[in-house]
C-alpha cells in the first residue's frame, strides 16, 4: 500500500540527514508503529507519506514514496486526499471549522461531493467513533479525547484506504488513549485501513502494531516486527524492561504474555514486609477550601489538602478533572473563585518579583511559554538578572541538566527535552520552594522522562523542598511520585501514598504492578530490589 | 433576546453602511450611539465561541487609539483660537519647520476637535471589530469562491488564528507573571510578543498544511453539505442598514 523505495531526506539549511536510504513496503491492512528518540524524524516520515514533506516544507528527497501505486513527486498533498488521512500531533491546530458535523463536512466539500453522499458518510463516520451526541458542539469546547476522534471521524469520511496519526494519545489520559487506540484497531481489523502512526508512550501502543520502524536520530531505520525491534532497541515499554531485568528468554509485549512469562519469578519470590512509611511533618503548601468556578461549570469544588516538604506529589485525573486549574490555583496565578492557598503561610496568590520566583517555581504546559530571549545563552542572562542571582548560575544549572546544549541556539530550535531542560533551568536557578509542573513529558522520550525523574527527585531531596506534577503518565508517576492525589470532576476522590492510589485503580496501574500482581511493585526496580532482598 | 442564525454576511454588510454613515457625518455623537447600537447587538447576539471574545479587545484597542490620537492632536500642531484651557511650554524647533509647533496653549476648540475626530475612528474600528465579533470566521469562508484560493487559505488562516491568540496572549501573560515579571510595560509587551509571534507563525503553517492534506484548493468547485442560506431576517438587517446609509 505504502512504498518507500531508497528514501533519503535532508532538509535546506541543515546537514543532518533525516532518512538514509529507507527502503519499506508497508502492506494493506498493516498497523506500523514508528519510534525514535525526541527529533529523529519520525514526523517527517509520516509527513513523507501524503507529500507534505518536502512539498510543504522544503527539503531534499532522494528515492521515491507512493502510496497505491501514486508517487508523491506527481502529486501535491491535495491530491492524496481521498487516499490518506493525516491525523496532526495537536488536532485542534488542524481543525478548519466551528463545529464537529461542519468540520467532518470540510473536506468532502472541497472535493465536491454530491449533498446526499456527504449526509451518509457523515452519520457513518459519527457511529463508528461515537460522536453523535456530539454532533453540533463547538469544537473548541470540546475535551483532548474527543477531539482527536473528530480529527480521526474526518479523515475517515472520505474512505481513505491509508492513515496517518502523529502521537494521538501523547494529550490523552490513560482511559481517553484507550479508547482512540481501540478504534484504530477496529479500523485496521474491520475495515482493513493501513494505519502509520508515531508515539512514544510505546506501553500503550506496542499491543496494537504490527511491525516497528525505528529511527534512531542519525539517518539509519531499522524495521521489524515489534519482538525482534524490542530485543535491542534501548526505547521500551516497562515491561520490556523488566523481562530485560529478569534476565527472560523471550520478550512478552503485553501484560497477559508477561504474567505468563514470571509465573515461576513471581512465586519465588517472596513479598517483603512494608515499612510503613514515615509520618511527613513542616507543610509548604495548604491548600484550603479553594473552589474556582468558570461561569456556570466548577472546575474545582471546595478543594483541601496539605504538601509537605520532601513530597513528590503527582496529581492525576481525566482531561478536564481540574488538575491545570488545581496547578495555577496553588502557584497563585489561576482564578480562584474562593479559598486560599497559602505557600509557607505567605499566601500565593499575592506574591509578586523575586520573592515569587524564590517561593513558587512553576513550568506551564507550554515550556516556551517562559522563553522569549534570542538564543539559550541570553535566556540564561535574562534569568541570572530577573532571580538577582550571581551571573552564570543558570548556565551551571542548564549544564548540569543538559549536557552539552549549544550556547547560541534559539530555544524554538531546540528539541522538546531540551526546551524543557532550559525552562526547567530557569525556574530552578533562583531554588524556589515549591516546584510545581503541569503535564511535562508531552513528546518526550524514555531517555528524557529518566532525566526529569532524577532531576526531579533530586531537588526535592536536596533541598528538602515539595514538587507538584501533574500528567498522566502512569510510568513517570510510578517512577517519580511519593504521594498521589486524584481529581475527578473538581473533587479530590484520592489522596494517598503512590503505591495505594495506582494499584486501587485498574485503569491508571502502571504495566510492572499489572504483571506483578499481587505483589506491590510498581517498578522495574522495585521488583529487582524485591529480589535482591531475597535471602 | 434571542439569538439569530444569520447568512455570515449581514453584520459585515451592516457594519460597512453603518460605518459609511458614522464617516459621512463626522458626527461624535452619531459615532457614540453607534457604537452603543454595535455593543448592545454584540451582547446579546455574539455566540460562546472563542472570536466572540475578541470585541472586548476592540474597545480596548480603540481606547488606547483614542487617547494616543487626542495627547497629538493636543500638543502637536497649529494653534486653534478660543478659550484658553491651560498652556504648556513651547518646544523650540528649526527655523525649517514652520508652522508646526509641538506645545503651546491647550484651547477648549482644539480638545474638542482632536476628541472628537478620534471618536469618529474609533467608532469605525468598534464597528467592524463587532462585525468580526459576531460572525464565525469560518462561516465566512464558505462562502468565498474556491477560485480566490491563495487569498482564502490567508483568511482562514488570519482570522481563526487572530481569536486564538487571545487565549495564547493571557496564557504567555501568565507564564511570564509566574516567572515574576511585571506584566506592565513596554518591556513586557516585547517579552510577549516574540512568544506569540513565533506560536501563531507555527500554527500557521500547521493549519495551512492540515488544509492541504485535506484537499483544500484541488476541487474548482466546491459542494454544500448545509447550504447557508439569506433568509428574511439578513435582508430586514442589510435593508435597515442601507437606509442609515442613505438617510445620514
Amino acid at each position: 500500500m505504502i512504498k518507500f523505495s531508497n528514501v533519503s531526506l535532508v532538509y535546506p539549511n541543515s546537514t543532518k540527514t533525516v532518512l538514509e536510504d529507507l527502503t519499506l513496503d508497508i502492506a494493506e491492512g498493516e498497523l506500523v508503529l514508528v519510534i525514535g528518540p525526541t527529533g529523529s524524524g519520525k514526523s517527517s516520515l509520516l509527513r513523507l507519506i501524503n507529500g507534505l514533506v518536502p512539498h510543504h516544507t522544503g527539503g531534499i528527497l532522494a528515492g521515491d514514496v507512493s502510496v497505491d501505486g501514486v508517487s508523491t513527486r506527481e502529486v501535491k498533498p491535495g491530491g492524496l486526499a481521498h487516499l490518506i488521512g493525516i491525523v496532526g500531533q495537536n488536532p485542534l491546530h488542524g481543525f478548519v471549522a466551528d463545529t464537529v458535523e461542519e468540520e467532518l463536512a470540510f473536506s468532502m466539500e472541497v472535493m465536491n461531493l454530491a449533498p446526499d453522499v456527504m449526509r451518509k458518510r457523515i452519520e457513518e463516520a459519527l457511529d463508528f467513533m461515537s460522536l453523535t451526541t456530539l454532533r453540533s458542539r463547538q469544537i473548541s469546547t470540546l475535551s483532548g479525547g474527543e477531539q482527536q476522534r473528530v480529527a480521526i471521524a474526518s479523515a475517515l469520511v472520505m474512505h481513505p484506504k491509508v492513515l496517518v496519526l502523529d502521537e494521538p494519545t501523547s494529550a490523552l489520559d490513560p482511559i481517553a488513549a484507550e479508547e482512540v487506540l481501540s478504534i484504530l484497531h477496529r479500523l485496521v481489523h474491520d475495515l482493513g485501513i493501513t494505519v502509520v502512526l508515531a508515539e512514544h508512550k510505546l506501553e500503550r501502543v506496542i499491543g496494537f502494531a504490527d511491525r516497528i520502524v525505528y529511527i534512531n536520530g542519525d539517518g539509519q531505520t531499522n524495521v521489524g516486527t515489534p519482538s525482534q525491534i524490542m530485543q535491542t532497541s534501548p526505547l521500551a515499554p516497562p515491561i520490556v524492561h523488566l523481562a530485560r531485568a529478569l534476565g527472560l528468554s523471550d520478550i512478552g509485549l503485553s501484560v497477559r504474555d508477561m504474567r505468563r512469562l514470571t509465573e515461576t519469578v513471581r512465586e519465588t519470590i517472596s513479598v517483603p514486609f512494608q515499612s510503613a512509611a514515615k509520618k511527613p511533618e513542616n507543610p509548604v503548601i495548604e491548600i484550603d477550601t479553594v473552589t474556582v468556578a468558570y461561569g456556570a461549570s466548577t472546575a474545582l469544588n471546595e478543594v483541601s489538602a496539605t504538601i509537605y516538604e520532601n513530597e513528590i506529589v503527582a496529581v492525576m485525573g481525566r482531561n478536564g478533572a481540574g488538575k491545570s486549574s488545581l496547578l495555577t490555583a496553588i502557584a497563585g496565578v489561576g482564578h480562584v473563585t474562593s479559598g486560599q492557598v497559602h505557600i509557607h503561610s505567605l499566601e500565593s496568590s499575592s506574591l509578586a518579583g523575586n520573592l515569587r520566583m524564590k517561593t513558587v517555581g512553576f513550568i506551564p504546559q507550554e515550556p516556551s511559554d517562559l522563553l522569549y530571549a534570542q538564543s539559550v545563552i541570553k535566556e540564561c542572562h535574562q534569568a541570572d538578572k530577573d532571580n538577582q542571582i550571581e551571573p552564570g548560575t543558570t548556565l551551571k544549572v542548564l549544564e548540569q541538566l543538559v549536557p552539552g546544549i549549544s550556547h547560541e541556539t534559539h530555544p524554538r530550535e531546540l528539541s522538546e527535552g531540551q526546551r524543557l531542560g532550559l525552562a526547567l533551568s530557569i525556574v530552578l536557578s533562583s531554588n524556589p520552594r515549591v516546584l510545581i509542573l503541569d503535564e511535562p513529558t508531552r513528546g518526550l522520550d524514555y531517555e528524557a522522562k529518566k532525566t526529569l525523574t532524577r532531576i526531579l527527585i533530586e531537588f526535592a531531596k536536596t533541598f528538602n523542598r515539595a514538587v507538584v506534577i501533574a500528567t498522566h503518565d502512569v510510568e513517570l508517576v510510578a517512577e517519580l511520585a511519593t504521594r498521589v492525589i486524584f481529581l475527578a470532576d473538581g473533587d479530590i476522590v484520592a489522596d494517598g501514598a503512590t503505591i495505594d492510589v495506582l494499584l486501587a485503580s485498574p485503569a491508571f496501574a502502571p504495566q510492572v504492578s499489572k504483571v506483578m500482581a499481587p505483589a506491590p511493585w510498581l517498578t522495574v526496580h522495585d521488583v529487582i530490589a524485591a529480589i535482591k532482598d531475597q535471602p | 433576546m434571542k439569538k439569530l442564525s444569520l447568512h455570515p454576511l449581514t453584520w459585515w454588510i451592516w457594519s460597512l453602511t453603518l460605518a459609511i454613515a458614522v464617516a459621512r457625518l463626522g458626527s461624535p455623537i452619531v459615532a457614540i450611539a453607534s457604537v452603543g447600537v454595535m455593543g448592545v447587538i454584540v451582547f446579546s447576539q455574539r455566540d460562546d465561541a472563542p472570536w466572540s471574545k475578541s470585541f472586548s479587545w476592540t474597545l480596548k484597542l480603540s481606547a488606547s487609539i483614542l487617547f494616543i490620537r487626542t495627547f497629538i492632536g493636543v500638543t502637536i500642531g497649529v494653534p486653534v483660537p478660543g478659550t484658553n484651557l491651560f498652556s504648556l511650554p513651547i518646544l523650540p524647533l528649526p527655523h525649517w519647520m514652520p508652522g508646526i509647533r509641538i506645545g503651546g496653549a491647550v484651547t477648549i476648540e482644539r480638545l474638542t476637535s482632536a476628541l472628537s475626530e478620534g471618536v469618529v475612528i474609533c467608532a469605525l474600528i468598534i464597528i467592524f471589530g463587532a462585525a468580526a465579533s459576531l460572525t464565525s470566521p469560518h462561516k465566512l469562508l464558505r462562502i468565498l469562491p474556491i477560485y480566490m484560493y491563495e487569498f482564502s487559505v490567508a483568511v482562514v488562516i488570519s482570522t481563526s488564528l487572530v481569536p486564538q491568540l487571545v487565549g495564547s496572549v493571557s496564557r504567555i501573560r501568565q507564564a511570564q507573571k509566574l516567572r515574576g515579571q511585571s506584566t506592565k510595560g513596554f518591556h513586557s509587551y516585547r517579552r510577549l510578543a516574540i512568544p506569540l509571534l513565533e506560536e501563531s507563525l507555527a500554527r500557521s503553517l500547521d493549519l495551512a498544511a492540515a488544509m492541504d492534506s485535506r484537499g483544500y484548493g484541488i476541487s474548482r468547485l466546491r459542494s454544500r453539505y448545509r447550504p447557508i442560506q439569506w433568509r428574511l431576517p439578513d435582508s430586514a438587517i442589510v435593508l435597515c442598514g442601507l437606509l442609515v446609509m442613505t438617510l445620514a
